[in-house]
């Protein structure tokens, strides 16, 4: 293992992590909110690692909607990672078994921002840079839920800490952006989303996801002419 | 107990949308035309994300001065330095400088 490959994967998350920390608060505040018994709210961290989705469901789970309607809504919410795993298949096929049954587990958000805008070539530095971001996301993250369960949001809301996160997605864009169709894709999966952001359950994320994927396949066969 | 249901379902199934392709295409070759789409796929998630992430509960995107000065602080340092730390830093100072102008 490349000690090096691995720092630099703890050390890209680092920043990532900041926004979440009070996110992770306010569904730590949620499970006490929606009375749910803690240890269950607290083990969604682990059992779901994925902070919108658990949001979403330990608030339905509190508003007393029916326990399906309340599952199929956060799986709504997750739906994306269809798109991450579809995407990051091609680079998977080079990794061993093991890791293709661990990775998926740690493919949130943030891990996805991370590999796809800075695509490492060599197959053991990519699952080295993927485990080091991956672990210390889910570390940081098991860990700050609980804060928020035991102390509340103790970071001011007007600091909305949450900006963080929309930046540096725009910097890694801004890093990873190699050619025009890529440009094209994200320029048209902004415009789409807009005007689909009334749409429930954010799926005006994942129609403009689409549509930005279409438009860059598009421009890609124009540049080849 | 049925909390704890819905959590390991939702659990489950999450992992299973995020292992679906990855698994699934483990062993096969994937053909260039589907090979072209998938380029894109991080490119438009991102900036569908970093719109998402501005909309409000009630289908608002809020989009303003200090944000838009943010998002150009952040990305001039991205490109610069490559670091993850000054960007966030960047962009959430000149975020929260401009918001207090205005």
């Amino acid at each position: 293992m490349d000690r090096s490959v691995a720092r630099q994967g703890v050390i890209d998350a680092l920043p990532l992590f900041v926004p979440a920390i009070p996110f992770g608060l306010v569904v730590g505040l949620a499970v006490t909110d929606a009375g749910l018994n803690p240890l269950v709210g607290w083990s969604s961290s682990w059992l779901i690692f994925a902070g919108a989705a658990q949001l979403t469901l330990i608030t339905l789970l509190g508003s007393g909607v029916a326990l399906a309607a309340a599952i199929g809504t956060a799986l709504v919410v997750n739906a994306r990672h269809l798109m991450y795993s579809m995407a990051l298949a091609p680079i998977f096929q080079r990794q061993p078994r093991w890791f293709r049954w661990l990775g998926p587990y740690l493919l949130i958000d943030q891990v996805f921002a991370l590999v796809t805008m800075s695509p490492e070539d060599d197959a053991d530095r990519f699952r080295t840079y993927y485990l080091a971001a991956g672990a210390t996301f889910w570390v940081l993250w098991l860990a700050v839920v609980a804060l928020g369960l035991l102390i509340g949001p103790v970071v001011p809301e007007e600091w909305n800490l949450g900006f963080a996160i929309p930046i540096l997605f725009i910097g890694l864009l801004v890093v990873g952006t190699e050619n025009w169709p890529e440009v094209v894709a994200a320029l048209a999966a902004a415009a789409v989303t807009y005007l689909a952001a009334g749409l429930p359950n954010r799926t005006g994320l994942l129609v403009g996801s689409v549509a930005g994927v279409t438009a860059g396949t598009i421009a890609e066969r124009v540049r080849r002419g | 107990m049925g909390d704890l249901a819905a959590v390991v379902l939702v659990g489950a199934g999450t992992y299973l949308m995020r292992a679906l392709f990855i698994l699934a295409l483990a062993k096969k070759r994937i053909p260039e035309t589907v090979l072209i789409p998938l380029r894109y796929i991080g490119s438009a998630v991102l900036a569908a994300l970093i719109v998402a992430l501005l909309t409000d509960s009630d289908g608002k995107v809020s989009i303003g001065v200090p944000e838009v000065s943010g998002f150009l602080a952040g990305g001039v340092v991205a490109y610069r330095t490559r670091s993850q730390v000054w960007t966030l830093v960047a962009g959430m100072v000149v975020y929260w400088v401009v918001r207090s102008l205005f």
